[in-house]
């Protein structure tokens, strides 16, 4: 793999990069047909960013892929790998000193094996960044952002501007749409003494918005922390940004699509409605923060089984995820912090189209989780870091499947009202209503869910061992390991 | 801090008077060096010289010559003390830090010999300050041997280009490698950390460089937690001398320019890390 950025994009470059570790730990870099892919993904699995830079971003562009004359090493799939955000940072940190310094920047695989950026500066100057990495499988959500019923696009100043409005400690925003206009408040959770909590809402007319469409009146609350990393970017990139969302629950996507050389997906966790889950929910989170908490409680399940389409593009299929609706469990680590960790993703897409970047996705705690495991399932690299493997443990999550995972891996599911439509899913969701007994904030919940993540499961069965409790009266899938 | 009352005017008992209408000369000359409590001072008709070292490895070297003084007069042939550089910084900073052109501070420097301290007396805008600082018995300088005649390698460069690079190097790496050769890369530095290595190079033919001299090539390593307060002095300088001895010691030399384009310089030796690679 090699590319060469010329020094007026570096800067763009590097603003991505910061933003993106604005969110997640980790860069995953996959050089694609298309373009360069960056994605990240936070710990809780509620925030996802990815960006793509076309061809002509840069001078010199060559994925390597098995097709070009010649180029055989990579037959089977293309290079992927992942980096600590730390050292790429290192190599972009300060945005000012690149823009007025650098001409160009490459970046090689070298053997080593090292990720290369080499940094050519003015006065003949050369900064060499040999990067440690890790080998993994592709990192994708899968979202459709054209079956949204509503979508907003807004000047990036104008949603700063906005933003800027509420406090710097305000962890997630409520965003409240009707076909006039478009509310953002600060969300509280419980409803403590209203006197005591300052409230900020501000009211937007649909005119103030490049476009406005809104087909489903709406509540959703997300977290303002990754929507300020993304406003940051998109800010200084000077273009417009898309709001493609349906209801709460269901995740809302982000998108930068002004300029030809490259584009920004953003995809973020809403919290599930308040309506019916609210008792389970706010013990939910009490139980959030503990490593391994389950999601017990959604009111409604929803299993929906997506499939990714096998695109001929490289990337798609280890990830499907699976849409459902149940409450977080991960250890809140960037994403809404304090409590309120993880928003349960409802997805109700149930279309699979890949075009571009438009996949079908789910987006949830443990989906991504199942995208993570893909990594060590595949044991290319052998170390794969489970940011939030604490609830591995515990989590009655159920992972995605994806694309080609044999059936075998999972023997003991006993799906109940499971979407068997696709074969390669396997995706189990407890029935609501039993959930609230269990709910005791400060105790493990049921482990309803056991961990499907076989990847991770063949490394973690350890870890989840202990955290398994006796509470299996409605065990639906089984893990891999004999610990019952 | 002794609480003398002597204003320091009375010219016998003085064997240092010296006074500059800008004291800010002289205190930022000392903030390059100042990485430790303490500083042996060394006043002699030249001038001073300021010493800062640091584990027996490092010694850092201010150099304020009389010139750069509005009066400066010594009756003795030379006088050393220690002094507690923290303290002898706030107290010429006294008046805040600000740079406005309009106001500086003056100082007025005296010292009556061994046992007395050092007395500071300094002017703002009508408001005078008076400070005593106890002076301590100097400690023995460390001699690093190092004389122009065994250096090997020689590079000359603007200090801007190394500036960044040397603020931003990576700090989980234990070492800073310093290669310097005739042969490409020519001059790199190196550091080893977590991440990966991360190297710099500068080309001998690149318009930063001034001077390359250069007989064979070497490669050490120094300890980077040693060298990288040096990065005060190099933020304030305009050039950098870089030159290594057949032991692999370092000097770094400094050309620092003060706000009235005085002319001082800044030193820093340091000895090489254990295993060296030549």
């Amino acid at each position: 793999m090699k590319c060469i950025i010329p020094g007026t994009n570096i800067k763009v470059f590097g603003k991505a990069i910061h933003s993106l570790s604005k969110i997640g730990e980790e860069l995953y870099l996959e050089p694609l047909e298309h373009g360069l892919a960056l994605r990240t993904v936070n710990a809780a699995r509620s925030a996802y960013g990815c960006f793509i830079f076309a061809p002509e971003f840069f001078y010199h562009y060559d994925d390597s892929s098995g097709g070009t004359e010649g180029e055989m090493e990579d037959v089977e799939e293309t290079f992927k790998c992942k980096i600590q955000m730390k050292s790429v940072l290192a190599v972009f940190r300060s945005l000012s000193t690149l823009e007025r310094t650098v001409d160009r920047c490459k970046i090689t695989l070298d053997e080593g094996p090292r990720l290369v950026f080499q940094l050519y500066c003015k006065h003949s100057i050369t900064k060499t960044y040999n990067l440690t990495f890790q080998e993994c499988e592709t990192l994708q959500a899968v979202f459709s952002k054209d079956l949204c019923p509503n979508a907003i696009t807004a000047q990036a100043k104008l949603l700063t501007e906005v933003v800027q409005n509420f406090q710097l400690s305000l962890e997630e925003i409520t965003l409240i749409v009707s076909p006039e206009k478009v509310i953002l408040k600060n969300y509280v959770e419980s409803e403590p003494d209203p006197s005591k909590v300052l409230h900020t809402q501000m009211s937007l007319a649909a005119e103030e918005f490049d476009y406005f469409q809104i087909g489903v009146d709406t509540e959703l609350t997300f977290c303002l922390k990754e929507l300020r990393a993304i406003l940051a970017f998109a800010e200084a990139a000077g273009m417009p940004l898309s709001l493609h969302f349906e209801t709460s629950g269901k995740p809302i996507v982000f998108s930068l699509e002004g300029d030809p050389a490259f584009d920004a997906n953003f995809v973020m966790a809403t919290l599930a409605d308040l309506g019916s889950t609210q008792g389970s929910q706010s013990s939910q989170q009490q139980a959030i923060n503990r490593p391994g908490t389950s999601m017990a409680g959604t009111s409604k399940t929803k299993r929906t089984v997506k499939k990714t389409q096998q695109q001929g593009s490289k990337r798609n299929e280890s990830d499907i995820m699976e849409n459902r609706r149940f409450q977080a469990n991960r250890q809140p680590n960037r994403s809404c912090a304090g409590g309120n960790s993880f928003l349960p993703m409802d997805s109700g897409f149930d279309d699979m189209m890949n075009d571009g970047m438009d996949d079908v996705i789910a987006m949830g705690a443990n989906e991504m989780e199942a995208a993570m495991s893909q990594e060590t399932e595949q044991q290319r690299n052998g170390t794969s870091r489970h940011e939030a493997s604490p609830e591995r443990s515990a989590s009655p999550e159920i992972p995605l499947e994806l694309g080609k995972r044999p059936r075998t891996h999972y023997p003991d599911e006993k799906p109940t009202s499971h979407d068997q439509s696709h074969d390669d899913v396997s995706m189990v969701m407890e029935e609501e209503g039993e959930e609230e007994e269990v709910l005791v904030p400060g105790t493990p919940p049921s482990k309803r869910f056991r961990s499907m993540f076989f990847g991770i499961s063949s490394q973690s069965q350890a870890t989840q061992a202990p955290a398994e409790t006796a509470d299996t009266a409605e065990v639906l899938c089984e893990d891999t390991d004999d610990e019952d | 801090m002794s609480l003398s009352t002597q204003q320091g005017d009375d010219e016998d008992n003085n064997i240092l008077v010296a006074k500059v209408d800008n004291a800010r000369n002289i205190s930022n000359i000392l903030k390059a060096i100042h990485f430790r409590d303490t500083a042996t001072v060394f006043a002699s008709s030249n001038g001073l010289k300021v010493t800062v070292e640091e584990s027996k490895c490092v010694q850092a070297n201010a150099f304020i010559q009389a010139g750069v003084f509005q009066e400066y007069a010594i009756r003795q042939d030379s006088a050393t003390f220690k002094v507690n550089l923290t303290v002898l910084l706030e107290c010429l900073t006294i008046f805040g830090s600000s740079s406005a052109p309009g106001m500086n501070t003056a100082l007025k420097m005296c010292y009556a010999g061994y046992g007395s301290p050092l007395q500071l007396l300094l002017e703002e805008g009508g408001v005078l300050t008076d400070c005593s600082i106890k002076t301590m018995e100097p400690d023995e300088m460390l001699d690093f041997g190092f004389s122009s005649a065994n250096v090997e390698n020689k590079v000359i460069m603007k200090s801007e280009c190394l500036r960044e690079a040397w603020s931003e190097l990576d700090m989980t790496s234990d070492v800073l490698q310093i290669l310097m050769s005739p042969d490409k890369p020519y001059f790199r530095l190196s550091t080893f950390g977590y991440a990966g290595s991360i190297h710099a190079d500068y080309p001998k033919d690149s318009d930063m460089v001034e001077s390359f001299q250069c007989e064979q090539t070497q490669t050490n390593r120094y300890k980077l937690s040693l060298l990288k307060p040096s990065v005060k002095a190099l933020s304030l300088s305009c050039k950098i001398s870089i030159r290594t001895d057949h032991r692999g010691f370092l000097s770094l030399q400094y050309m620092v320019r003060n706000e009235d384009g005085q002319v001082s310089f800044v030193e820093y030796y340091c000895c090489p890390d254990e295993d060296v690679e030549e």
